[in-house]
């Protein structure tokens, strides 16, 4: 017993020592925990290589992007016209299009290409824009053959049948009907009208009234003219065979004709040039949403990549100076963003924030304030930096699903972006500084904008009289006329 | 004593003093096979699970803390402590100040939230990969030593009392989904909301915050799985840094076992003259997600509910066009599992004949066999989705942590996809008959 007493005596100096060793807690906290470690290396994102075939018989164009770790496929079709395409008298007809490419093909109704869809594991949907008409499809990677089987009956072989053009102008109708509550829906339908007025681009902002008059005679000439393959892509992600890929693709599409295209380069849209303040009217909303912007650059020009880092700095993220400003500090509003817009001939740079309507002169003011500070101070360093540390490592998220790389791709093709510029990505943004920004933003009538608000004209009047001159509009878009309101002055 | 025993006695009791502090607690990394992506598994000493998988194919990491806990383990009258601490874990803690853990991931470029349900908090992030350390640093500190006092609870508790008005004010059917949880699960620690009651919230105290992120938020009680462009060995080197000396968790209360209701149906009707239209909820008690009936289950839910051609879908809003608004799935709790349907419908009579329809399918699909195509349909759409479970670095880690705090191993992923692809059509009409029962049924028509 005494054995073992001294024994435990003797070595009680190291047990205290390792007990020391393994619980430091006790004492305080290891250094290490008291800053941030410094971050590794930066490993650069290599841009996925885009495989592209143009098949000379008929024009298509097919691009194929390599990703193997998922047994899925993501497939984009695009027709490079949209809704400015559609004649001036049918503005919806390029919308009803590509809504009914998969309501029916010969031999096959549209039950059953919805079922044909879901039996390989499918999604499939369809979205139009100005520009062009994106057809989306997810679907398992054994199912490649039938995927692009249906997708060339669907471009090849519609039916169009007259019962499903009324069921498809019926669920377009309602879709914008039940939009008209959605405020955010208003106000940037409203601000894109503005910007757009005298602009074939206006054609994209349908009211529900307008659909009535499509048909299907209208319909097929649309079709005729627009869809064909010289006027398509077809991109591809997927753990695809190149080779064989573009045999099945060609197999599935080699009897689809070109034809001459109508389609002509747009000039871009005239930005405002005086400041514009509109109000639509929604009874009962509890909040006043803000939309405002103008037109800006084309999105190839070389300042495309200081004004996104302007744009982000400005509102791209919560950490940005807006929502700072009028969440963070002021709280004025629950959001408030920038965004840029992109098309074909322009862009367009805008703002859109959600405040309290007591506050809605004060938000806009705040908003103006923060557009002009970067529009005529240089940015601080530190800021422009850390702007650009969110673009670069932002850039991988992006592109992390199958289906946002194909999106990725086929915007470069829709905006005709230069593959050099998408491969510099990371090198352009590193080029950027607080100038260059500062030069850029300075081109741009930035603080020229169209304001459009949204909320219940009871409790918002009272509130905008600051501005004092202001057009009012109606859920539809229809101008109300010009109210003159008096400075300072309540009821 | 000579020195050779005494060296001998010294390393006794150095072996004896480090298997006190654990360290023969330490496992080895274990590489787990047959995955569709690869995996290692290890265990720190203080119980910390960690999972890794290492795919290059981008720059990115994604960093998912999981605990075990969710509302399920709140006291009646302190309903939202669950949420209301995961909240609070952006809120700083001894080494991070309030924005400081937001800041270092937007700064970086990347994406991080949080989730709280029944049964587990789960925290995820995804970085440029070369961050990995900072946000093990930014996890550690909070799972360490999360700053808790009067100022940040109260103002969680300010924030959350407003996401219940607003919750409240943008969903007039709201109230009917809770109404319904406390007719299809058992007791109060199921059927709760996560987000809690208002009143219970405004009464939760600092110290019933403190005690509960003491008791929960600890190492054991946790998993790290780790997802992306990461070696595994340096990974594996800076999670030991940084999260090996947090202390364990002890005596952790163990989830009230459900009081299981007798079988016999439930139907009750709820007036609310705030909901614009009629609707109701129907539900079904289901097999333990542990169990071999749940594959078929599983699968049945696709036949009945998912995608435009499923059977109740074709039949409610194509066909019959009785109702207008239908949702349904089955939602897992611990080891409970239920299948719950929403449908609104434009007046009573819709109503009745919308409720009507679902159980004619539903014995429909209990008399007669299913056609190979259809139920080849209904995996494919299921396999679809279970493979978008790790689409992207944060599905995947969270799909692994996930996986791992249901069934405390990840054993079952290597066979887990087959087994629902090998479901038949014998085993869909015997569970059928099985699980759909009268009995079984929970009703709640709102008007």
């Amino acid at each position: 017993m005494k054995k073992i007493r001294s024994q435990l005596k003797n070595a009680l100096p190291l047990f205290l020592l390792i007990f020391l060793y393994w619980n430091p807690l006790l004492f305080s906290q290891e250094r290490f925990r008291k800053s941030p470690p410094n971050p590794e290396p930066f490993t650069e994102l290599r841009l996925p290589e885009i495989n592209y075939k143009t098949f000379p018989n008929n024009g298509l164009t097919l691009a194929i992007i390599q990703r193997e770790n998922l047994p899925i496929i993501s497939l984009k079709a695009i027709i490079f016209s949209g809704e400015s395409s559609s004649p001036e008298n049918l503005p919806g007809i390029a919308t009803l299009t590509a809504n009914m490419i998969s309501r029916g093909v010969s031999h096959l109704t549209s039950s059953r290409i919805e079922e044909e869809i879901e039996s390989i594991g499918g999604r499939f949907f369809t979205s139009i824009h100005p520009d062009h008409s994106v057809f989306t499809f997810t679907f398992l990677e054994e199912y490649l053959d039938r995927a692009l089987s249906l997708l060339s009956r669907m471009f090849l072989q519609p039916t169009f049948l007259s019962h499903e053009i009324e069921n498809v102008k019926r669920s377009m109708q309602y879709g914008i009907i039940q939009n008209k509550t959605d405020p955010e829906f208003l106000a940037k339908r409203q601000l894109f009208r503005l910007l757009f007025r005298d602009h074939p681009y206006y054609k994209g902002t349908l009211n529900e009234d307008l659909i009535r008059y499509l048909n299907q005679k209208d319909l097929i000439s649309y079709f005729r003219n627009y869809y064909r393959p010289n006027n398509a892509l077809i991109v591809l992600t997927g753990n695809l065979n190149i080779t064989a890929t573009e045999r099945l693709v060609s197999r599935y599409f080699y009897s689809w004709r070109k034809k001459e295209l109508l389609n002509s380069p747009l000039p871009p849209p005239n930005p405002f040039t005086e400041q514009k303040v509109c109000l639509i009217d929604l009874p009962g909303a509890k909040d006043a949403t803000i939309y405002l912007g103008n037109v800006v650059y084309p999105v190839t020009s070389q300042d495309i990549f200081p004004l996104i880092a302007l744009n982000q700095v400005l509102g791209g993220t919560p950490k940005s100076r807006l929502f700072m400003n009028l969440r963070e500090s002021k709280g004025y509003a629950y959001y408030a963003f920038s965004n840029v817009g992109s098309f074909k001939s322009c862009s367009i740079f805008f703002v859109n924030a959600r405040v309290t309507p007591e506050v809605t002169y004060s938000s806009i003011n705040e908003i103006l304030k923060e557009i002009e500070g970067i529009t005529k101070n240089k940015i601080p360093i530190p800021e422009i930096e850390q702007a650009k540390s969110y673009l670069i490592g932002n850039l991988s998220l992006q592109i992390e699903t199958f289906e946002n790389l194909s999106s990725k791709a086929s915007e470069f093709n829709i905006l005709n972006i230069e593959d050099e510029l998408w491969r510099k990505y990371y090198e352009n943004i590193m080029l950027i500084d607080s100038e260059r920004v500062l030069e850029t933003a300075g081109k741009y009538p930035l603080l020229t904008p169209v304001i459009v608000i949204v909320g219940d004209s009871s409790i918002i009047l009272d509130n905008i009289r600051e501005f004092g001159e202001v057009e009012l509009f109606n859920k539809k878009g229809v101008s109300q006329g010009i109210l003159h309101l008096n400075k300072g002055e309540k009821k | 004593m000579n020195k050779v025993s005494l060296l001998k006695n010294k390393l006794l009791i150095l072996s004896l003093s480090l298997f006190l502090f654990g360290w023969y607690s330490y496992s080895q990394a274990q590489d787990e096979k047959n995955l569709p992506f690869p995996i290692t598994l290890f265990k720190l000493k203080n119980g910390l699970q960690v999972i890794l998988s290492e795919d290059s194919s981008l720059p990115l990491v994604s960093v998912v803390v999981a605990y075990n806990v969710g509302s399920m383990y709140e006291e009646p009258g302190k309903t939202g402590l669950a949420y209301l601490l995961e909240n609070l874990m952006f809120q700083g803690s001894e080494n991070v100040s309030r924005m400081q853990h937001y800041s270092i991931i937007h700064n970086a470029g990347g994406e991080l939230n949080a989730a709280t349900s029944a049964d587990k908090t789960i925290f995820f992030q995804t970085v440029p990969s070369n961050q990995l350390a900072r946000v093990l640093w930014l996890e550690s500190d909070r799972m360490m030593s999360l700053e808790i006092n009067d100022l940040n609870v109260q103002q969680v508790k300010d924030i959350l009392i407003e996401e219940i008005h607003h919750r409240k004010a943008t969903n007039p059917y709201l109230e009917s989904y809770y109404r319904f949880d406390q007719f299809i699960y058992p007791d109060f620690f199921y059927s709760h909301p996560v987000i809690g009651n208002e009143s219970d919230l405004i009464n939760i105290t600092v110290e019933d915050v403190k005690k509960f992120y003491s008791t929960f938020y600890k190492p054991n009680n946790a998993v790290l799985s780790i997802a992306g462009n990461i070696n595994k060995k340096k990974a594996e080197e800076e999670i030991r840094k940084y999260f090996e000396t947090i202390p364990e968790g002890q005596n952790f209360p163990p989830v009230t076992s459900p009081k299981l209701p007798e079988r016999k149906p439930i139907i009750r009707t709820h007036k609310d003259p705030s909901v614009p239209s009629p609707g109701f909820h129907l539900g079904y008690r289901m097999a333990s997600p542990s169990t071999d009936d749940f594959y078929p289950l599983r699968i049945i839910e696709y036949i009945l509910l998912h995608g435009k051609t499923s059977r109740l879908y074709k039949r409610l809003i194509k066909r019959d066009r009785t109702a207008s608004h239908l949702s349904g799935s089955i939602e897992i709790r611990k080891n409970l599992a239920r299948l719950k349907i929403f449908v609104v419908c434009g007046n009573t009579t819709m109503m009745e004949r919308s409720k009507r329809a679902i159980i004619s399918e539903i014995n429909r699909l209990k008399m007669s066999l299913i056609s190979e195509k259809e139920l080849q349909k209904s995996k494919n759409l299921f396999k679809m989705d279970y493979i978008n479970q790790y689409a992207t670095s944060g599905d995947k880690a969270r799909f692994l942590a996930e996986s791992f705090l249901s069934k405390k191993s990840l054993d079952h992923l290597a066979n887990e996809l087959k087994k629902y692809l090998a479901v038949t059509r014998g085993d869909i009409i015997g569970i059928m008959r099985k699980y759909f029962t009268h009995e079984s049924i929970t009703l709640n028509i709102i008007k």
